[in-house]
Order: structure tokens, then C-alpha cells, then sequence
């Protein structure tokens, strides 16, 4: 595994998706958190955040994740993960990221999620 | 206070409390915040807030057009509203601790009326956003601890069932990493030997595999926070701050260390790492020992099915290939026998009647065993029964067989073959031995002549050749060819059968009687000793 975490974006309207590559830490968590103010700066509404390629999260990864959280609801934004291990699923359902983020299995079912059709 | 008269002491106060409201309701950081609300509620051009991060006073944030120059805190800190060169020095407190100092810069007159008031207010913002922060962190480690239980839990579940042992070492290795926040980590695994079985790392090498090999635990199995590049336990832990490392081990075996290094810190520092870090690494540690174990059991017992199966298809191969009857030939007396060990060596023989009353036969023995033997076997079979009816000479015929398996052969073995061409009518005995162990022709005087190599076994060199050799059979005279695992079948000491016994064995009666009694005097002779060889004999008596 990669020694940093990298993550890509990708605007499509008012979602950003970043995806992470390698091990989300300190600087895996920062890497993200840049990229997400960022994008929310650039006027994104919402997030989704791809963790394909991530197999281990730590606490500090995870308390950088909660602050980009906070900031998105400050800003009445969405947030949401997909791709995560089962591993990493429980860690994020135990941390209390999910309280406040959905999680979904795909890309594809995150953006539905958060682009929900008018019934 | 600045601002429009009030019309009473109520209305102010409310007035304070509306405007510190407003300004302490923002999304913006509690520094700036605090620093607002003390600049709308006392009208100063700029405000510094210092807190208190671990023993220091911190200049936290500022608040006005300009910051202003750093000034030196007042010594000792104001515990009551303080003026020094024009500033005012307001101590935010609350409920009897001094939580921050708030410096205001240009004042104006008067303002500083109430301003201790303010200095409660904000002491007690202060205090709240710290106790705030304190339960969110405390509700955080709880998560964690709970967090650790339920990956010790999910890790025995996961661990049970895993057989696959690269897949097990990185459910280990990430859980390990992620639960000591360590910003590496390393999981060597060894074989019984000692060899390097496995390696995994994430974030860079925390311990290098060979050294991992001679690593002695220390006292209490677990290494922690030593410093990188001193050697512990005669393991070097290198490229890393601080480490934490635990040997995987089963009672009596060692199967491996695990090892995380340089735990992280929100900040950017490493952290020492903690008893419980310790504690929960030797835990994975020893549920990992568990799974590997399991796992390599579960290997062993499929690698034993495999060479079982293995056994079978090359015995089943070996059966085919061996002659069930032995042709009745005028002149002639033969008898043969091949009785392989429990792990199928290559032995073969087979007789040929050929035109004129003549009979070729041969015994030929195959490094190796199992399938590679069996398959060599097979071939050597083969060549022989396609070159037979070619070859003129029993020398050309080996030729043959020797060209046939330098170019077919699929594996790269050779063997010892005892090739030979009797002639009944007149006992004439062609043969060559290619390297095979001497065959003994018994003649009817009792005496016993060994038949030597006439070149080399057949497979190893390519362009040799072999020279054939001729004698005369008389009539009652016995041919012995055998296969090294009669002559060297050992006893309970380690002493081989030999070529001696063999030959004290062979007398003037049937060969069929004498192969038995050949037969029944190996197996005394080993006992139970388990023999690796199979043993292969063929007399041939001339009548």
C-alpha cells in the first residue's frame, strides 16, 4: 500500500466526488479535508466521498472526517461515503460518521442518494 | 459601555447580553468570536485573546483592523480587570478558574464599566466551549474503546474461518494500524524453519523480514517506544521514531512479529504509545497465532490430500505398466516381482519374447518418485516397446531408448536400466548395464559373478553410448537382476540389506521359490523400518 493518501475530484454539477487512494490518516485526512473545503468553496453542494481504494482509517482520519461533516451541515450541504470496506463500514457506523452521512454501497447509488428524483 | 444611553440598568444589561449574543452566535472560530463580542460590547479598536494550551498561555487569536504587537503578559496574571499602558487586561473566569486573558487596545472612556462582568460572560463562554470539546472528545475515545472491542471481536469471528494466510495477515496488519493509530506497521510471518513465510507493510518497513527471523522477545514479549536504529531483542527497528512491537507465538514455536511504529497525533507529533496500545497489539497477536496455526494445519492436510492423490495416480500408473504375466518361454525360467513403497519410486521391469525362442528383458530403476517417476517410467515403457522390433542390438535398442527420452522426456531425471538378450538354444547372455547395480549370474558351481556397468544410466548425457557385453549361460546357471531397493533396504540400525545377503540367497532351486524367499528375507531383515525405495527383482534361470 501506498506510504500517502492521495485523493482525486470530480465536479458533476453541485457533487463533488473525491476519491482516496491509501491510508487515511493525518495526512490522508488533511488531503481530504483541503479537497472538500475546496470543492465547497467552488459552490459544491454536496460530497461524495469514494473509499475504493482506502482499506484503513484511523482516529485521527476519522476526526478529520467528522470536521469536513460539521462543515458541510454548517452549510446545509451532503455528505456521503461509498466503496467502504466492512471493516471500515463498522468503524464509520461506530464513530458516528454515519449519524449524520449516508453510506452507500456504489458511486452510483451515493450520487442517487444525494441527488434524490422529485417523486 | 458604548452605544445609545439606555433608558435603565435593565435595558443595558439586556442591550450587553443581545449584542454579546449576536456576536458569539457564528460559525467563526471561539477565538474570534470571544474577540468580537469584547469589541461590540466595549467599543475597543482591537482585541488579543490568550488561552491556556497545556502549562502555556497562548496568544490564541485577535480581533480588531490591526492586530496588535505582542506584548508580554502581565506577571502575575490580573485576577481582577487590569490597565497597563493604555490596554485593558480583562481575565475571562468562571466558576473560580481563569480560563483566558482578553487583552483590549483603545478602550474608549469610560467603557471599561462592566467590563468584569464581560470577563465572567466570556470566562464562561470559554469554559463551556472547553467542556463542549472535552465530552465530544470523551464521547470520541468512548467510540474508540468500543470501537477496539468490537474489531477484537470482529477480528476472532473474521480469523476463524480465514485459511488463507496472506489474507489473514492483512486483516491483522490493518487493524493494527488503524486501532494504535500508528502511521506504519509490519507483519512478518516465518515458517517452522525459520524462513521468511510471509511480509506485509503498510506505510513503509517497520522491521526487515531477515531480521524479523532471529528476533528474541525480550522480557514480557513486547517492545515499546524504543528509539529507531537500537537494536532490541537483536531486532533493528529502523526508519521509524517510535515502535511497538510483539512476537506471534504459539507455546513452544514462534510464528512471527507484528509491529507498529509511530503513532500519530492530530498536530503532527508522534506519540509515545500507550499501555493499552501494547495490550491490544499482543491481543491481535495472539489471535492472529491462532488463525495461522489453523491455517497452516488446514495447509499441511491439503498439501498431505495432494501427494496422497499424487501416490495413487503414479501407483495406478506404475500397475499399468508392469507385466501381470510373465511369458512362458522354452529353455527359460523366469521369475519377477515389484513391490513398491508407500511413496512409488520408479522401479520397472518387462520381458519381451522376441522370434527365434529368443527373450529380451530388462530392469530399469528412475530417480525420483511419485508422478515425475511414474510419468518417466511410462515413457521409458513406451520407447521401449516402439524400438524393440528396430534395434538390431541390445546396445542400439538402449541408444534408442536414450535418444527417444533426451528429446520426449518431461522431466529431466535419468535411470539405471539392466538391458539384456538370452538365447536358449545356445545360452548366449547380450547385455548392457547402464550404471545399474551389477547383476549376478549364479553359475551351477555355486560361484557368483557380478555384471558390471557398461556405460552410463540413461538420460543424463546426451550422444553417449554403451557397450555390449556377451557371456554364456550353461545350462542351471541363474541370472539375478534386482533394483538398489533390495540391496539397500535398511534395518532398525540403519544397516543395508546388501548385496552379500542377496547373494547367499540365490541357489540351484526354481527362481519363482527363490524370489520369494528374496522377498521374505528383506521384509525380515527391515522390520518395520519404513523403506523409501521400491525393490524390483527378475531371475532367469536357464534350464
Amino acid at each position: 500500500m501506498s506510504e500517502a493518501c492521495k485523493v482525486s475530484a470530480e465536479r458533476r454539477g453541485d457533487v463533488a466526488i473525491l476519491r482516496t487512494d491509501g491510508y487515511i490518516n493525518n495526512q490522508g485526512g488533511e488531503e481530504i479535508a483541503r479537497e472538500a473545503y475546496a470543492q465547497l468553496e467552488g459552490g459544491a453542494r454536496a460530497l461524495v466521498l469514494n473509499l475504493e481504494k482506502t482499506r484503513i482509517v484511523n482516529s485521527i482520519g476519522i476526526s478529520i472526517l467528522i470536521e469536513v461533516l460539521e462543515k458541510v451541515m454548517d452549510r446545509k450541504g451532503m455528505l456521503a461515503f461509498c466503496g467502504l470496506t466492512p471493516t471500515i463500514d463498522k468503524t464509520f457506523r461506530i464513530m458516528g460518521l454515519a449519524q449524520y452521512a449516508e453510506i452507500y454501497p456504489t458511486q452510483e447509488d451515493a450520487l442517487r442518494g444525494v441527488n434524490p428524483q422529485p417523486a | 459601555m458604548t452605544g445609545p444611553a439606555p433608558a435603565s440598568a435593565t435595558a443595558r444589561f439586556d442591550e450587553l447580553w443581545s449584542r454579546i449574543g449576536a456576536a458569539l452566535h457564528t460559525d467563526a472560530p471561539l477565538s474570534s468570536r470571544v474577540g468580537e463580542a469584547a469589541l461590540t460590547a466595549t467599543g475597543a479598536r482591537e482585541a488579543v485573546l490568550y488561552l491556556k494550551d497545556r502549562d502555556a498561555w497562548v496568544r490564541t487569536g485577535e480581533s480588531g483592523p490591526v492586530g496588535p504587537a505582542p506584548g508580554e503578559l502581565p506577571e502575575p496574571l490580573p485576577t481582577g480587570v487590569y490597565h497597563r499602558e493604555g490596554d485593558l487586561w480583562l481575565p475571562l473566569t468562571a466558576e473560580g478558574e481563569l480560563h483566558g486573558l482578553l487583552r483590549l487596545c483603545g478602550v474608549p472612556e469610560g467603557a471599561s464599566d462592566g467590563a468584569a462582568l464581560l470577563g465572567f460572560l466570556l470566562g464562561s463562554v470559554v469554559a463551556t466551549h472547553r467542556l463542549s470539546k472535552q465530552v465530544r472528545d470523551a464521547e470520541f475515545e468512548l467510540k474508540a474503546r468500543l470501537l477496539e472491542l468490537e474489531s477484537l471481536y470482529d477480528l476472532g469471528l473474521s480469523l476463524g474461518g480465514q485459511l488463507d494466510l496472506s489474507a489473514l495477515a492483512d486483516e491483522v496488519l490493518f487493524r493494527s494500524i488503524s486501532l494504535t493509530d500508528a502511521g506504519k506497521g509490519t507483519l512478518v510471518l516465518l515458517e517452522e524453519s525459520g524462513a521468511v513465510l510471509l511480509e506485509r507493510s503498510v506505510g513503509g518497513e517497520v522491521v526487515s523480514a531477515r531480521d524479523a527471523a532471529s528476533w528474541s522477545l525480550p522480557e514480557g514479549g513486547v517492545i515499546n517506544n524504543e528509539a529507531a536504529a537500537v537494536p532490541t531483542g537483536g531486532l533493528m527497528l529502523s526508519r521509524c521514531e517510535k515502535c511497538l512491537a510483539v512476537g506471534i507465538a504459539v507455546p513452544g514455536r514462534r510464528l512471527g512479529i507484528l509491529a507498529v511504529a509511530d503513532k500519530e497525533s492530530r498536530d503532527g507529533r508522534v506519540l509515545d504509545f500507550t499501555a493499552t496500545d501494547a495490550r491490544l497489539l499482543s491481543l491481535f497477536a495472539n489471535q492472529a497465532a491462532g488463525a495461522i496455526e489453523t491455517a497452516r494445519l488446514h495447509r499441511e492436510a491439503i498439501e498431505k490430500e495432494r501427494i496422497e492423490r499424487e501416490l495413487e495416480l503414479a501407483a495406478a500408473i506404475q500397475r499399468q505398466i508392469l507385466p501381470r504375466d510373465l511369458p512362458a518361454v522354452p529353455g527359460v525360467e523366469i521369475a519377477a516381482r515389484n513391490r513398491p513403497t508407500r511413496q512409488v519410486g520408479g522401479d520397472y521391469f518387462d520381458v519381451f519374447p522376441l522370434s527365434r525362442g529368443r527373450l529380451a528383458f530388462l530392469v530399469a530403476d528412475v530417480s525420483g518418485k511419485g508422478v515425475p517417476a511414474a510419468l518417466l517410467v511410462s515413457t521409458v515403457h513406451a520407447a521401449v516397446h516402439l524400438q524393440i522390433d528396430e534395434a538390431k542390438t541390445i546396445a542400439e535398442l538402449v541408444g534408442r531408448v536414450d535418444r527417444h527420452l533426451q528429446k520426449y522426456a518431461a522431466t529431466r531425471k535419468f535411470l539405471t536400466c539392466f538391458f539384456g538378450l538370452v538365447e536358449p538354444d545356445t545360452g548366449t547372455l547380450r547385455y548392457v548395464s547402464a550404471g545399474h547395480n551389477p547383476a549376478l549370474l549364479r553359475r551351477g558351481s555355486g560361484a557368483v559373478e557380478p555384471l558390471g556397468a557398461t556405460g552410463v544410466p540413461l538420460g543424463m548425457f546426451p550422444n553417449a553410448s554403451w557397450r555390449e557385453e556377451t557371456t554364456v549361460m550353461q545350462p542351471g546357471d541363474l541370472l539375478c537382476v534386482y533394483s538398489d531397493g533390495i540391496t539397500e533396504a535398511l534395518d532398525a540400525a540403519d544397516e543395508e540389506f546388501g548385496l552379500e545377503r542377496l547373494s547367499r540367497l540365490l541357489d540351484e532351486g526354481p527362481p519363482a521359490r527363490i524370489c520369494d524367499s528374496v522377498f521374505d528375507a528383506v521384509s525380515a531383515f527391515a522390520g518395520d523400518t519404513s523403506q523409501y525405495d521400491d525393490q524390483t527383482l527378475l531371475l532367469l534361470k536357464r534350464a
